[in-house]
């Protein structure tokens, strides 16, 4: 059946529409909730990342980040060292978001059952039910949730499970100007995300952040200094965004 | 190989339970801390200790009624605590606060109504405006130690499982590592009962006859519990410098590069030292070892729930905090404060909280 068959006049093609995007969505949003379906993850090359903020940026536009609040951001850290008897200073960048860990702290402790794990992996908070206690940004290892100052509500990443749920790539990959993030399906043998891991796993090369946590995260990491990993030793930040908006 | 590392950008995370979360602690410790000094007069019929524990009581009335008011502060618009009825999460400690704080408190206005049920009547019997009042209050003014009994045991209940929730639900937070020690709930209780001995002493000098610790031991307890205070303290220390439990140290490991935090502990011990000499040698200074003791409570909860949130968990260094002067911080201290007052005055106001003397007065 071809197009000119289907959508005979402007008409009936505007008539056909809303039920031609309710039927990409919908498919989506049903496999996305169906159990062992998907797992999403994300990887990031840390060696690929040139600090550009980017993800940053795009992450606070896509969803509406409160002045000086970040649900990701690449921390830099300017590291000195000494190699073969010189003094030698470089730039480390970090980008950091929500685990979306297979054993959130985050979720236990929530008192009202606000936060939780959907079925394909993603850690979510029901802004409805959240009563902004703020227990889950206590418990998660990775300082990684934060009180929204305009809902009064825990905040925090959610892999753009909007975008995710309409078949699109979360807000920083699809910007990140290094390729560092690779967003996938960990369930899918064939997906670049799980291509990636398998080849960076027989190297040894895959690492997460506080693996002593328990957590389980599912957000991996290639090119990950050990000394980076958990709580960083050394000088705190030069500039820091603390003052929330009026 | 010398590495130095300086972070150059990242992300600040703010305090998020706030100054409101220190006032709820410090209240509903005192609160707790002040019920258990009453039961010696009212249920174990103590004489010697009338005076202290009528006093207990006015404490453990004031904090408990302020307490809840500072915690639905911090939860930024107060009538959310619905959900903690309408979708309750029995695995999370915070979850069970909320229907352990009306047991209790539900549990101590019935004993406080039980034993002040023949002073009502005595209040009634003597006429005035509101002796009709008082007299349907009294409701037959009769001083039933059964009942007393059995209402201490429920505000008792109540009472310890507050004392449990509020240590576990810090306790249980092992993103923290200085929270995450079995030291913690131990020493919120011992801290509280300290601050509601000092509480009590206070309301003697000001609202009693300064006499409430003639005969009760009410400084040797104080005393005993400052060397509690210091034990606790030292098996921590212990355990962290020592490194035989890894979490210990890891804490240590914190704090122990910060003037600010040294200086917090040495001002920690100091506060306990001065007040356990005073409890023991200076009896007649009572006034200064419960101010002490009072602020020993509060600075220790500041200390653990403001100071622990500016260290980062993945971070550099620490986070700055600057008390904002609204209601996320001075305002908020100096309003829970307030209504404190105001609710004592209330209080004292209203019942015969100190028996037979204030019925004849």
């Amino acid at each position: 059946m071809s197009d000119d068959t289907l959508f005979q006049s402007r008409r009936a093609f505007l008539q056909a529409l809303p039920a031609i995007t309710a039927g990409v969505a919908l498919p989506m949003n049903t496999a996305s909730a169906a159990e062992g379906k998907h797992h999403w993850a994300m990887l990031v090359d840390v060696r690929k990342c040139i600090g550009c903020q980017a993800c940053t940026v795009s992450c606070i536009m896509e969803n509406a980040v409160p002045e000086n609040s970040f649900r990701t951001i690449v921390s830099t850290y300017t590291v000195t060292q000494e190699v073969d008897g010189k003094t030698v200073a470089g730039t480390y960048v970090l980008p950091r978001l929500c685990n979306h860990c297979d054993n959130p702290p985050c979720v236990p402790v929530c008192p009202v059952n606000a936060t939780f794990k959907r079925d394909d992996g993603i850690v979510v908070v029901d802004g409805y039910r959240c009563v902004g206690c703020a227990y889950c940004v206590q418990a998660c290892p990775y300082d990684a949730r934060f009180i929204n100052h305009d809902t009064g509500k825990a905040d925090k990443c959610t892999f753009c499970a909007h975008r995710v749920d309409a078949g699109l790539l979360p807000a920083c990959v699809e910007t990140c100007v290094g390729g560092a993030r690779i967003f996938g399906d960990l369930n899918d043998p064939k997906g670049e995300l799980r291509r990636r891991l398998d080849a960076a796993k027989e190297a040894d090369a895959i690492k997460v952040l506080k693996p002593e946590s328990g957590a389980r995260p599912n957000v991996f990491y290639i090119g990950l200094d050990p000394r980076f990993q958990g709580r960083v030793e050394g000088q705190g930040a030069l500039w820091r965004p603390s003052e929330h908006g009026a | 190989m010398n590495t130095s590392i300086v972070e150059v950008v990242n992300v600040a995370r703010e305090v998020s339970w706030l100054p409101w979360a220190v006032q709820y602690f410090f209240l509903i410790g005192l609160s707790v801390g002040c019920f258990l000094l009453t039961l010696p007069w009212f249920v174990l019929r103590r004489p010697a200790w009338e005076r202290a524990s009528r006093l207990a009581l006015l404490g453990a009335l004031a904090c408990g009624l302020t307490a809840p008011v500072a915690l639905l502060a911090d939860l930024h618009q107060p009538a959310r605590f619905l959900n903690f009825y309408l979708h309750p999460n029995l695995g999370s400690w915070m979850a069970w606060g909320a229907f352990f704080i009306p047991l209790y408190l539900g549990g101590l206005a019935l004993y406080a109504w039980l034993v002040l049920r023949p002073d009502l009547k005595r209040l009634a019997d003597i006429g005035g405006r509101g002796a009709g009042i008082y007299r349907a209050f009294a409701y037959g003014g009769h001083d039933s130690l059964g009942a007393t009994r059995i209402a201490a045991v429920l505000a008792l209940a109540g009472a310890a499982l507050v004392a449990l929730y509020t240590g576990m639900e810090v306790m249980v937070v092992s993103a923290r590592p200085l929270w995450d020690t079995p030291f913690l709930p131990v020493q919120f209780f011992i801290t509280a009962v300290a601050g509601a001995i000092g509480l009590v002493l206070v309301l003697d000098r000001a609202i009693g006859d300064g006499r409430a610790a003639e005969g009760t031991h009410l400084l040797r307890l104080l005393a005993a519990t400052q060397v509690l205070v210091l034990a606790v303290g030292a098996a921590w220390l212990l355990l962290g410098v020592t490194g035989l439990s890894p979490r210990h140290a890891e804490a240590l490991a914190q704090v122990a590069p910060s003037a600010a935090w040294r200086i917090t502990a040495v001002w920690a011990a100091g506060s306990a030292l001065a007040t356990l000499w005073l409890a023991v040698r200076h009896p007649e200074w009572r006034l200064a070892a419960g101010l002490i003791a009072l602020h020993s409570a509060w600075m220790m909860r500041w200390t653990i729930f403001i100071g622990g949130q500016q260290i980062p968990k993945t971070s550099a260094g620490f986070y700055d905090y600057h008390l904002p002067l609204g209601q996320d911080g001075l305002l908020g201290i100096v309003g829970t404060a307030g209504l404190w007052i105001a609710v004592l005055i209330l209080l004292i106001s209203v019942l015969p909280w100190a028996g037979q003397r204030r019925a004849q007065a």
